[in-house]
């Protein structure tokens, strides 16, 4: 007797959720037509959380709108599907890897000239806006060991010929498959590694490197690990890499709803150097900071 | 449609990645049986390791692949990059449903039937090989029928470590924003999904008829 009486008032707090569970996406999609808040996101790794936080706090503070943060999505694809179908308002993209993987368009090496074209064609194929650059350029890294470079005296990517035969290579998917990726690369450096690099998850490639399971990786040149796992990166002395600029990217409809927007996130233009990004990247990943404090802690100081 | 022309293409890479992933999942399954099964059919025999060792196999589910990988590159024998640490990795995920299952089973087996065939005068390994696993191995059947199914979804991420297999594709696609790449890995994954689910599903229906 007493179970049905407990059971009863649960059934029904039950079957209350699970209605719950099945409108909740439905509202939180309806969510997004709302006018009062910006929907910020970001890619999934921690430099694009960092920017993504830095942008959300800058229009939380200085319009008064609300910031939802919908971080750590899973890199450009899901990004760019996010922002084009409306549940995103804007996150941060690099020019380079619009201009490439985003747009498919064959290489181009000169900034200013990749930038236009960039925004030209994402106001008119996308109807998204691009934003004043942050300032720094982060662009693929040649990873060795620093033990390793030390004994070979290697500084530069074109010394690496001579030694590949003898190593082994370990590089993300979007590095191998990019058309500023590996197969660029290999022919304008001569590179032939002992086997065809191993194609691996980003992240792990790092971990790969500092444990000597591969001996060359591409990683991120403002990345913050570098210095801490004690790696160095090689100098790209023939000017392979096209420039990867950050800035964000809006939804041309939410600049038109909330007009001060554009003005807020260009303030933040020009504000972020190659090693001030660095720096922010190692707190955040070598010394293990809350991204919300670096980033409040960085607009404090750099945009008051 | 771009993805039967894509195959066409690359025929010969697609049937190498094919291959890879029915290895890993094979593998993988084959060397989880042979530690799950034993191992609950010893929660069986020694209740007091029940709690501890399924909940050692529920916070095993939980870790995320990407971090497990990052915990075995360093170590030696089942670490490394390649198709080893890939394994072991789909082992440690495939182990929760096919020991739980196995547990579950043996234990739901009728004690008036296990008092019946220990009057009988039947040894512990008679119990178990002659009425237990018979009686309780649609269950069995059931949790290895589960661990394959996702295992076949799960190999996909082997392709994050080096080891290839389908979910080269997925990679491939996800890092270059293309549809058409993720479908072709997604989709032969997906269908052998359901083959391997197909499969059980039919040899559980032989098994139930013939217990029956």
């Amino acid at each position: 007797m007493a179970g049905r009486v407990i059971h009863g008032p649960a059934l029904g707090w039950f079957a209350g959720a699970w209605r719950w569970l099945v409108t909740a996406p439905l509202l939180l999609l309806a969510c997004c037509q709302h006018r009062d808040r910006i929907i910020v996101g970001s890619k999934n790794f921690t430099e694009s959380d960092l920017l993504g936080e830095i942008v959300a706090q800058q229009i939380e503070r200085r319009t008064g709108l609300r910031a939802e943060r919908r971080f750590h999505l899973g890199g450009t694809f899901v990004c760019h599907q996010a922002i084009t179908s409306g549940q995103i308002d804007l996150y941060v993209e690099y020019t380079g890897t619009a201009y490439t993987a985003v747009l498919k368009l064959p290489l181009l090496k000169e900034p200013d000239s990749l930038r236009r074209t960039v925004a030209t064609e994402y106001a008119r194929r996308f109807d998204l806006v691009w934003g004043t650059p942050f300032g720094f350029n982060n662009s693929f890294a040649i990873l060795v060991r620093r033990a390793d470079a030390e004994r070979h005296g290697l500084r530069r990517i074109s010394q690496l010929a001579s030694l590949a035969p003898r190593w082994h290579a370990g590089f993300g998917y979007e590095f191998l498959e990019r058309a500023d990726g590996f197969p660029g690369l290999a022919r304008l450096y001569g590179l032939r590694f002992a086997a065809p690099p191993t194609a691996m998850d980003l992240g792990l490639t790092y971990r790969a490197l500092a444990d000597g399971k591969v001996d060359v990786i591409a990683g991120n040149s403002t990345d913050g690990q570098v210095a801490a796992l004690g790696l160095v990166a090689l100098d790209d002395d023939r000017g392979y890499f096209p420039p990867y600029q950050a800035a964000p990217v809006v939804r041309a409809r939410t600049l038109a709803a909330h007009p001060t927007l554009g003005a807020v996130l260009n303030e933040l233009g020009g504000r972020i150097s190659d090693t001030e990004m660095r720096r922010l990247n190692a707190l955040a990943d070598v010394e293990h900071r809350d991204i919300a404090t670096v980033a409040r802690t960085w607009l404090a100081d750099h945009v008051p | 449609m771009a993805l039967w022309g894509f195959y066409a293409r690359n025929l010969d890479e697609v049937l190498h990645l094919v291959g890879q992933h029915l290895y890993l999942v094979t593998v993988s399954t084959a060397l989880a049986i042979v530690l799950g099964l034993p191992l609950g059919v010893l929660l069986t025999r020694r209740p007091a390791w029940r709690t501890p060792v399924l909940g050692l196999a529920n916070v095993l589910q939980t870790i995320p692949s990407l971090a497990l990988f990052g915990f075995l590159i360093p170590l030696p024998f089942i670490g490394g990059i390649g198709a080893t640490t890939a394994i072991v990795a789909l082992v440690v995920y495939a182990l929760l449903p096919i020991v739980r299952n196995t547990y579950t089973g043996i234990a739901a087996v009728d004690p008036a039937v296990r008092e019946a065939a220990r009057g009988m005068g039947m040894t512990d390994w008679q119990l178990l090989t002659q009425v237990e696993l018979p009686l309780g191995g649609a269950v069995i059947l059931a949790g290895v029928r589960v661990a394959t199914v996702v295992s076949v979804g799960t190999a996909t991420i082997a392709a994050a470590i080096g080891a290839g297999g389908l979910g080269v594709y997925i990679f491939r696609g996800v890092a270059v924003v293309d549809d058409t790449l993720i479908l072709a890995g997604a989709l032969p994954a997906a269908l052998m999904a359901l083959a391997a689910d197909g499969l059980f599903g039919l040899a559980e229906r032989r098994f139930t008829w013939r217990a029956g």
